[in-house]
This record gives C-alpha cells, structure tokens and sequence, in this order.
C-alpha cells in the first residue's frame, strides 16, 4: 500500500513537473512541408551541457554565453520561413499561446509594426519569485519562430544569447525595461 | 604472475576495451551509411588512405580529434522528394545515444546535426543531403583539447560557428 502511494505522489509531482513544461505545438510540424526554410534546434540539459563545452571560458562572449546555459534546463527553437504570405495561420500558434495564458506566464514586451507585419512577444515564467523559463514568439508574414528557453534566465541576458542557438536576435537593449503588459508600437 | 606479464595483460585488455568502443562507434556510423546506401541505391564514394589519415588522427590527436570517419555519395540527381526522404532515413537509422540538435531543411537540403556524448570525449556527426551530393561525417573529440588548440590562436575556426550563429573575431589573423 505504500509503495502505491509513493507511486501515486511521485506520478502526481511528475504530472505537475510535466504540465509547467512548455511544449512545442505538434501541429507545426506540418508546416514543414509548406516551408522554404525550417530550422530545428532541440538542447535538452545534456546537450546544453555538452554544448557548453565547445564555448571557451577565455574568450569574454563564450565565456557569459557558457555562464547563462550553466543554469538553463533546455533550448528549443522551431523556426519556418515561408515563399509568400498567409502560408501558416494563427489556429497553428494558439496551441503555444495557450500555455502561455497560465498564470505563471507573463508578457513582459509586445513589438508589432504595422507596417512589416512583424510581432514579437516575449513572455516569462515565474517559480517561486525567480524566471524560470523564457518563451519567444516572432511571427511576419513569411517567417515564424518559436523559441522556449526552460530555466533559470534573466531577460538582460537573452541579448548576450540572440545569435547563439538558433535564437533570433530580438533588437532590444533590454527587454524588462518594457511594461510589463507589454508594449506596442 | 610477474609484474611484466600484469601490464601485458592491463595494456591488452586496454587495448581490446578501446578497440570494442571504437568498432561499436564505427559500427553505428556503418549502419547509418548502409540506410543512407539503401535509400540511394548507391555506394559512397571510395577515399584513398582515408585509413591512414584516421591512424594519424587517432595518434596525433590534432585539435583533440581522436577519430574520424567520412562517407560521401557524389554525382546524384536527387529532387525534394528525395532530399526529404535521405533526411528520415538518417533519422531512422541514428539510434542509440544520437540527439538531434539542429535540424535546417531547405527545399533542396538537408543538414541534421548529432550530439552523443561518450565519457570525457564527445561524438559530433553532420549529415547532408543535397541534390547532387550526400555526406556524413563523424567525428569524437575532445571538447577541452579542441578548445586549448583554438585559444592558441591558431586562426582556423573549428566548432564555435557550429554552434553560435555569429561569427567570432577572436579566430581572425592579425595582419
């Protein structure tokens, strides 16, 4: 009986672990075939690890690259581009949008240019007071990226990783210097 | 037992233990070929001294590469279809401790990145479909030593752009 309940109670924490993961929407995957382009990187904490091994520790960008990846759980970054507008829809990001609507996620800045089409969201997952996690949405009219970061990560540093990765480089300074509901423009 | 007959006998179980890893290596990289081969219909291309160049390698340990192997299919007239189709046969066939880390997929190519990590060294293996040409190659090395050889400013680039998207101006030559 009380292994049953130690099963239960691991099973259970294990669901609650599984549940606050974000998860990359398996309906992308059909985008691929639309695509011109699509770019997949998946580091989960052993790769990261093992990827930090390759950066030096005196060269000064390897070396705060390296110190952000120590602390990080995974980087997964989906990205597709596409020949003409309209080949992918919002129905195909909703399901990523929707984890993004639990209460332990916020957006912290909203960019949107009327004039290219562009809209780039970053949101952050708070644990216990500090981020845990870091989510990208970039969508134009003939590109969309996906890039979740699972881990300890201040905003700051998404600056020094854009351009690693397969991250895309953002083009802000500094991200939660932002409202915190998010900022159009 | 002498103590010469004990190190004979530590440095040929030595010996036979690196030698098993090793072919169990060349083994999972042979049957990624044999998928690949399978697929195309076709065999990859011979290489001359391509052995002697691995001895070297697996001696010198240049830029802490211990092991190389290279398997290229040349002179092929491949469409998308193709391309896609050589890409999922990797897939299927890298098993074992191969993760997939970057994954690009053009119309007309392929490129498919492993990561397998193997005690202290690590096992790297890029495949590339294209229309014209496939190629696989694998290598174990060194992260650490890799490192030393390029922070002696040897002014070749080695696996940083592999895995940062910018280039880095700590490799570039001073003239």
């Amino acid at each position: 009986m009380i292994a049953i309940k130690i099963a239960f109670f691991v099973g259970l924490a294990l669901g609650q672990l599984s549940a606050q993961e974000l998860k990359m929407p398996p309906n992308l995957d059909h985008l691929a075939a639309k695509a011109t382009e699509v770019v997949d990187v998946t580091l989960d904490a052993n790769l990261l690890q093992l990827a930090g091994r390759f950066l030096s520790d005196k060269d000064a960008d390897d070396a705060k690259v390296k110190k952000i990846i120590g602390g990080l759980r995974g980087i997964y970054v989906k990205s597709f581009e596409f020949e003409k507008p309209g080949e992918y829809q919002d129905s195909d990001v909703e399901p990523f949008r929707s984890q993004l609507r639990s209460p332990a996620w916020s957006r912290i800045v909203g960019v949107r240019s009327q004039k290219s089409g562009e809209n780039s969201e970053v949101y952050v997952k708070t644990e216990g007071g500090k981020i845990g996690g870091l989510a990208i949405l970039s969508t134009e009219p003939k590109q969309l990226t996906i890039v979740s970061i699972e881990g300890s990560i201040d905003p700051d540093q998404l600056n020094e990783l854009g351009g690693h990765f397969g991250i895309p480089k953002l083009g802000t300074d500094s991200p939660h210097k932002a409202s915190k509901s998010g900022k159009d423009e | 037992m002498k103590a010469a007959q004990k190190i004979a006998v530590t440095v040929a179980a030595s010996w036979m233990l690196s030698s098993a890893l090793l072919q169990g290596a060349e083994r999972e990289f042979n049957d990624i070929v044999h998928a690949v081969s399978d697929e195309l219909h076709a065999r990859p291309l011979s290489i001359p001294f391509f052995g002697l160049i691995n001895f070297a390698t697996s001696v010198a340990h240049p830029a802490g590469v211990k092991h190389i192997d290279l398997a290229t299919f040349q002179d092929l007239d491949l469409d998308e279809h193709a391309v896609r189709k050589i890409g999922e046969a990797i897939q299927r066939s890298a098993k074992g401790g191969w993760k997939p880390f970057v994954q690009v997929q053009t119309r007309n190519q392929t490129v498919i990145v492993y990561m397998h990590a193997d005690s202290a060294d690590c096992r790297l293996l890029v495949t590339a479909a294209e229309a014209d040409e496939v190629t696989l190659v694998e290598v174990k090395l060194n992260p650490e030593a890799l490192q030393v050889w390029l922070d002696g400013d040897r002014g070749v680039k080695g696996l940083g752009p592999v895995l940062n998207d910018q280039e880095s101006p700590r490799h570039s030559q001073p003239n």
